[in-house]
């Protein structure tokens, strides 16, 4: 899409960039601040700015919110080789399927449930499979089974493939849109199994929108504090500790080095996501531009 | 010695909901033979493709090639090879790599691949664009690759999805002769879905009409235009003359039609007719003469009908009179050269001979 119109003036373009940048700046004011802040070896609301790197050190001495860093990426690892295959999965659903909406409906469902709510309704419900659980493993002996719904990891991890999968779905559906099936086709038509023809024809041509949902679950992951804190236990994870520190001592000069570690990061990988799907958009656009064309 | 059938369909239906998209259609196609599926968008001759090629299962019916029954094959277990509508080439391979692909899956050994593959692109004229990806091709040489990507795999049969119908005029043209070549070079069969007709007919060993699901009629392509046994093939074709009638009389050797209380007198073609039986009749533009009626020669006999010109129109090789007839049908006369003293509003009379005119019972 283009801001340009060539018959407006000039002011009414220089008028939307400039709109547009100052949104931009307003959103992201605050994380530059705190890294900004997060400098200053006086701190917070110091009339002096003296750089130092003291406070990253002091957060990579913090073995709490070390590890809690920790508990978030086993999170975030364990949560993506199960949330992606369902996304893409839901995806391909979709483009085949000619119920979208009915699809769309139930998939982005969870987005539309408060995370409290969501988070709590799953509690109470795991709660309830750990009773149902223990019951069977009673009569049946495998007490192994007496365990399986705690709260922990596996609790934790269902409460954010429920919270991630709608990203994942619209994230991959998006790309996947451009895909012509025709070429799985064709594959399957030149000898290809389904898996080799997805693996080496659809794949490739779906890869920028699949790496951009791993790297969405990640930062939701991140990101997430309700439904992690209530379905986890412990209160351990990244977002938890961050708070609990917040709440208990205030903002800390280590608090801005780690949430600025976390906003680096984070805007690292979706710049990256950009840039690649922004080159891969302008091939395909030229690719569709040669088939719609096709007589040079 | 008899051709063998390189591919037997036999009673095959398909249906979407409540919509048939194949009714019982039964089809045979030769060994090297060029076979074209004509008709309308949404007669069923895609979903007839499709299914020979193992992209749609049908809900009932059998579908044999070269004596083998292959209802239960997935595409890549059959003798066949597909080229796509919308060239369907992978964007991220190179165009050697997108025609020795079929062989990669076969884990045939690099050099024999690369051998293969330069061959093929010498048939299809590539030569020297291996390395091209495929929007840096034209719709000509994306098809080309198509083709070669096709062919390469020397399967039974070739089928063809409406495989010219994103190229200009003339480039189809071009492609039509390139793809007769083709196969004559090759001597597989190639099954070729298009709505063009002359398409068709310029590339054709036989021709299927299909329409509304149904086979409607087979031939050569001669048949199929100078010989329509069904009124519809007539109309699609091209043929845009056609009256509906009632047999008034008939013998041995002649038809009449009344046509709106006009007779027209046709050779009897071992027509099977019943007295006041319903039927049309067609005539091919170019049968018909046309001439000005002067005062002195205004009487009409049995195989001529009086019309007035509504427009004439130079169309190149030949000059189209769009003719107006009393019960205010149109006529259209081809003629190849301009009739001079001719313009529009002048009355004039019709005429042809008598084996001109075809029947077709409703």
């Amino acid at each position: 899409m283009s801001l340009r119109d060539d018959f407006q003036p000039r002011w009414k373009l220089t008028l939307k960039w400039g709109w547009l940048s100052f949104a931009v700046f307003i959103l992201m004011a605050p994380v530059f601040y705190t890294m900004y802040i997060s400098f200053n070896e006086l701190g917070f609301g110091a009339k002096y700015y003296i750089f130092t790197f003291q406070w990253y050190e002091s957060v990579f001495s913090d073995k709490q919110l070390i590890g809690s860093l920790g508990w978030t990426m086993l999170l975030a690892i364990i949560t993506l080789p199960i949330v992606i295959p369902f996304g893409l999965l839901s995806a391909k659903l979709y483009k085949q399927s000619q119920h979208k909406v009915g699809i769309v409906f139930v998939l982005l469902s969870p987005l539309f449930v408060p995370a409290d709510i969501l988070g709590s309704a799953l509690l109470v419900f795991f709660k309830n499979l750990n009773k149902f659980f223990t019951l069977i493993s009673e009569y049946t002996g495998i007490y192994a089974l007496e365990s399986w719904f705690d709260l922990g990891i596996m609790t934790a991890v269902i409460g954010l493939i429920v919270y991630t999968l709608p990203y994942v779905f619209v994230v991959i559906m998006i790309t996947m849109a451009r895909y012509k099936v025709e070429q799985t086709e064709a594959a399957r038509d030149l000898g290809a199994s389904a898996w080799r023809a997805f693996w080496e024809i659809e794949f490739p041509q779906i890869r920028a929108g699949v790496f951009s949902a791993c790297a969405f679950v990640v930062i939701l992951t991140f990101n997430e504090y309700t439904r992690t804190s209530l379905l986890k236990g412990g209160f351990d994870t990244f977002t938890s500790v961050l708070i609990s520190q917040m709440l208990n001592t205030g903002m800390s000069e280590e608090s801005y080095a780690m949430a600025s570690i976390v906003s680096l990061v984070a805007i690292i990988i979706v710049s990256i996501i950009l840039i690649v799907t922004a080159i891969k958009t302008e091939e395909l656009e030229k690719i569709t531009r040669v088939v719609k064309e096709p007589n040079k | 010695m008899a051709k063998t059938n390189a591919i037997e369909v036999k009673n095959l239906v398909k249906t979407y909901g409540n919509v048939y998209a194949l009714k019982n259609v039964d089809l045979n196609i030769a060994d090297g033979e060029y076979f074209v599926l004509l008709g309308p968008s949404g007669g069923g001759k895609t979903t007839l493709l499709r299914s020979i090629g193992g992209f749609i299962r049908p809900d009932s019916g059998s579908v044999n090639i070269k004596g083998q029954n292959v209802d239960d094959l997935p595409p890549d277990r059959r003798p066949t090879s597909m080229v796509f509508q919308g060239f369907a080439l992978f964007p991220h391979m190179n165009v050697s790599q997108n025609i020795g692909y079929g062989l990669k899956l076969k884990s045939i050994d690099k050099n024999v691949i690369e051998n293969k593959v330069n061959k093929m692109m010498d048939l299809v004229g590539l030569k020297g664009l291996s390395n091209r990806m495929p929007h840096e091709l034209s719709g000509g040489q994306q098809q080309r690759v198509q083709l070669a990507r096709a062919l390469i795999l020397e399967n039974d049969v070739l089928l063809l999805d409406e495989p010219l119908s994103a190229l200009d005029a003339q480039l189809r043209k071009d492609m039509c002769i390139e793809l007769k070549r083709l196969q004559k070079t090759v001597g597989i069969s190639f099954v070729h879905v298009t709505h063009n007709q002359e398409e068709a007919m310029s590339v054709a060993d036989r021709i299927a009409i299909i329409a509304d699901g149904e086979m409607v009629e087979q031939g050569t392509p001669k048949e199929i235009y100078s010989n329509p046994k069904n009124k519809f093939t007539a109309e699609f074709i091209g043929e845009k003359n056609i009256f509906e009638g009632r047999i008034k009389d008939f013998n041995k050797t002649k038809v009449v039609v009344d046509i709106d209380n006009d007779n027209i007198e046709i050779a009897n073609n071992n027509y099977k007719v019943e007295k006041n039986q319903k039927v049309s009749l067609s005539i091919k533009s170019e049968s018909i003469q046309i001439k000005k009626m002067s005062k002195t020669n205004s009487k009409v006999s049995n195989n001529q009908i009086v019309g007035k010109i509504s427009e004439i129109t130079f169309l190149g090789q030949f000059v189209r009179y769009l003719v107006v007839l009393n019960n205010n049908q149109e006529i259209q006369v081809r003629s190849y050269e301009e009739i001079v003293n001719l313009k529009v509003h002048d009355t004039v009379s019709l005429s042809w001979k008598l084996e001109d005119f075809l029947l077709h019972q409703n």
